[in-house]
């Protein structure tokens, strides 16, 4: 049972590498429309990560959780916008 | 199969390989553990074995293999004696450390007396055992988080609820990643979806609607339900703990509830769920058990709908996606780290994944069959639109 790849990265865009303009830790991310977003980090991206550095557990069973690091979440807009990051042409709201 | 064998004639093929041989490394829960606190021992078909799970005179609980390495009896047919359980068969008495401490009618006890026994944790009201089939135990670390509310007196006691599932758990957990099948399946209504993979930890962070087609509207003074907030996290192969509020007009109600499995072997499983609301002002102490009663069922409810799917569906190791789809790969890739030996698993099994769906297409195509489901129940003149 070994894990097999997701076609969508041959069909679609593939993970393409993007570096956090705040903190420049190197990811790999996709954007199959300009809502969707999927971010692979690395074990060194994370230790990189100032807000996930800055941030702290919060409230509840699940408050481990880091939920997203807002300047990477920029930085990818901005790659996608400057078209670092491809984004489909079809992917709009329509 | 080779792609192009897959793509031949354009016909897109299932692939299925064998279940997996081998049960999840990690903790999974047998359930209330205050029911197992009786004095008796009990029988839990689990990781392809019997078990038997028993409290001890020292108020401990043990969970061993059921079959008695003597001549086979079955210890969960047997009598809990001080601090060992007693083989009905010939009174062999086993130790929760797995080791025969007694044998009343022999002189000295033989070597290699010891059994099968698993790590136990008795926490908030549940019982937990550690499975590894390398038979290490669970490492700093990897535990399950505490949660407040099952020991707080301003939140209900667990209403619990397990049925038996004739599917293997990978079912159960591609759910973590399916959004869609929230509407069709269990009607109801997610705007936002996230999804976080890290470590042993996969995370779904959902926000929905309440599905006017799907209920009757609320009763005369009551307030009517419109959505949902919920971030559910599996901790390791099978414990989700689903930390959940309901909106209501005018109040929201806080759960938690818990969706959790143990496989019973590699083509079955027992289903489980938990749940415990807190108290508030406006739902008042007796309120907010009823209210717990009733999500229980309705969380049921859910569970039986996805029975009826899992019943007659296909396993998928190749599930086509559309990219409205969740991460479905990249789950199972982080799903796998349990069925490898610890020194196994890879980095890409562990590494932190993020996943954030664009709902823009599926709450539109949404918003449109939930308002054409309520225009035909008006013409049918159903009273309730």
């Amino acid at each position: 049972m070994t894990a097999r790849p997701d076609e969508r990265l041959l069909d679609g865009p593939p993970m393409s590498p993007v570096r956090c303009r705040a903190c420049g830790a190197a990811v790999r991310a996709r954007k199959a429309s300009w809502q969707q977003t999927s971010i692979q980090w690395s074990a060194e991206a994370v230790e990189t990560c100032l807000e996930r550095r800055a941030s702290v557990p919060g409230d509840g069973p699940n408050g481990d959780l880091f939920p997203a690091c807002e300047a990477l979440r920029e930085s990818i807009v901005r790659a996608a916008l400057d078209g670092e990051l491809p984004v489909p042409d079809d992917a709009g709201d329509g | 199969m080779t792609a192009a064998e897959t793509e031949r004639d354009g016909v897109r093929t299932i692939e299925a390989g064998a279940v997996p041989a081998r049960f999840a490394r990690g903790w999974h829960c047998l359930g209330l553990s205050e029911r197992f606190k009786d004095g008796r021992p009990h029988t839990v078909d689990a990781f392809g074995a019997k078990l038997v799970v028993f409290r001890s005179g020292d108020g401990r609980l043990n969970v061993l293999d059921a079959y008695c390495r003597h001549m086979g009896g079955d210890l969960s047919r047997g009598t809990v004696k001080g601090d060992e359980i007693a083989c009905p068969f010939h009174d062999w008495r086993w130790g929760g450390d797995g080791r025969c401490k007694k044998i009343p009618y022999a002189r000295r006890v033989p070597l290699r007396a010891r059994t099968s026994a698993w790590t136990t944790m008795d926490q908030d009201g549940m019982l937990f055992v550690w499975n590894d089939p390398e038979g290490n135990p669970p490492p700093p670390g990897v535990t399950i988080p505490r949660i407040e509310g099952a020991t707080r007196d301003d939140w209900t006691d667990w209403v619990w609820h397990e049925t038996l599932v004739a599917a293997n758990c990978r079912e159960v957990m591609d759910n973590v990643v399916d959004m869609a099948h929230f509407f069709y399946v269990h009607y109801s209504f997610p705007t936002y979806f996230k999804n976080v993979f890290e470590g042993h930890v996969a995370t779904q962070i959902m926000k929905g609607l309440s599905r006017p087609d799907a209920r009757p509207p609320a009763k005369e003074g009551r307030p009517g339900m419109l959505g949902n907030t919920s971030v559910a996290a599996y901790h390791g192969p099978s414990f989700m703990i689903d930390d959940l509020t309901y909106h209501y007009e005018g109040m929201d109600i806080d759960c938690v509830l818990i969706n959790c499995h143990y496989p019973v072997d590699a083509d079955s499983f027992v289903l489980q769920s938990g749940i415990i609301v807190q108290r508030n002002e406006r739902l008042g102490s007796a309120g907010a058990d009823e209210m717990a009663v009733r999500l229980g069922a309705f969380i049921l409810k859910g569970f039986e709908q996805d029975v009826e799917i899992w019943k007659n569906k296909a396993r998928v190791d190749n599930p086509l996606l559309c990219e409205e789809d969740g991460p479905v790969y990249q789950l199972r890739r982080w799903y796998e780290q349990f069925y490898v030996d610890a020194a196994d698993v890879a980095p890409e099994m562990v590494e932190r994944f993020e996943f954030e769906l664009d709902t823009t297409r599926p709450v539109g195509a949404w918003k449109k069959e939930v308002e054409e489901n309520l225009a035909r129940r008006a013409a049918a003149g159903g009273g309730t639109a």
